[in-house]
């Protein structure tokens, strides 16, 4: 049997170079990522430690145009493990001469970091609409307060998010 | 009917965009374009997939290329006629960019 070891961990959308970094740390010590999907889960396979460059994406797309995307990732030897959210990570073993970027140019890492705003905005103004319709409806359960306090903080942490995506964008144009 | 200003709007391009144009005078699938830039910038320029993707959506998005083919999972695509014009006013910006810069070198060396 294949053994596997899960790691609970935050991700903030912003912090994707860290993330990266941790991933390639954990298999130098010989845990490979298996498997995302659940926020903050992470399943590992143990074996034998390897140099893998780890790399993350931000796209929603259709199913039709993920495919074509798929096929370009791997056509130039990234393998993709899955993805959180619209989080997609990749990763390919690292040898001599081995080309460990997916994005070559300033202009593409701040259009991934757009897309990421984009994404966060539409939720903050879902969250917002929603919030504030239930905060106006009357008192339906007695632990309604413990849910409008885990309703703004989640679009407490969404805004905070937003404001590092934009100042990584302002850094990066900076380059 | 592609007016001069509507090809100006796109001016200058990226080196990354300029390269996949470069290479779409004739259909390719995504990573024949980035062998093929590879190969005519002699290795200087290489495009990573998230890049390269980005600037099809775009590109595809704006009218410069089009799609050719559809084989398997992998899409081809070539220059629209509105691409070949944004591509042509480059080079002559580039040409003159060069022959500016070249006029001062003298100086420089």
């Amino acid at each position: 049997m294949r053994k596997t070891i899960t790691k609970f961990r935050w991700f903030w959308a912003w912090q994707d170079e860290t993330e990266e970094h941790w991933l390639g740390e954990m298999s130098k010590k010989g845990f490979h990522l298996l498997s995302v999907g659940i926020p903050g889960i992470y399943t590992f396979s143990v074996a034998e430690p390897k140099e893998y460059v780890y790399r993350l994406d931000f796209q929603n797309f259709t199913r039709k145009d993920k495919q074509e995307y798929m096929q370009i990732f791997q056509d130039a030897g990234w393998e993709h493990i899955g993805q959180i959210s619209a989080w997609q990570y990749f990763r390919k073993e690292v040898g001599k001469g081995t080309e460990t970027e997916i994005f070559t140019d300033i202009p593409s890492r701040i259009a991934k970091y757009r897309r990421a705003l984009v994404f966060m905005g539409l939720m903050f103004v879902l969250l917002s609409i929603i919030l504030s319709e239930r905060i106006l409806s009357a008192n339906p359960y007695t632990w309604w307060d413990v849910i409008k306090i885990i309703y703004l903080l989640i679009i407490a942490f969404i805004m905070f998010s937003i404001i590092k995506l934009v100042l990584r964008i302002r850094r990066l144009r900076q380059l | 009917m592609t007016s001069q200003a509507s090809i100006e709007k796109y001016l200058p391009l990226t080196e990354a965009t300029y390269y996949i144009m470069l290479a779409l005078v004739e259909p390719l699938h995504g990573y024949g374009v980035m062998q093929k830039v590879e190969e005519i910038s002699g290795g200087a320029v290489k495009i990573g997939p998230g890049t390269l993707y980005g600037a099809f959506t775009l590109l595809e998005k704006e009218g410069l290329i089009i799609k050719t083919k559809e084989e398997d999972r992998r899409k081809s695509y070539t220059l629209t006629s509105k691409g070949k014009s944004v591509l042509l006013s480059q080079i002559r910006r580039l040409g003159t960019m060069s022959r500016n810069g070249l006029a001062v070198l003298s100086r420089l060396i």
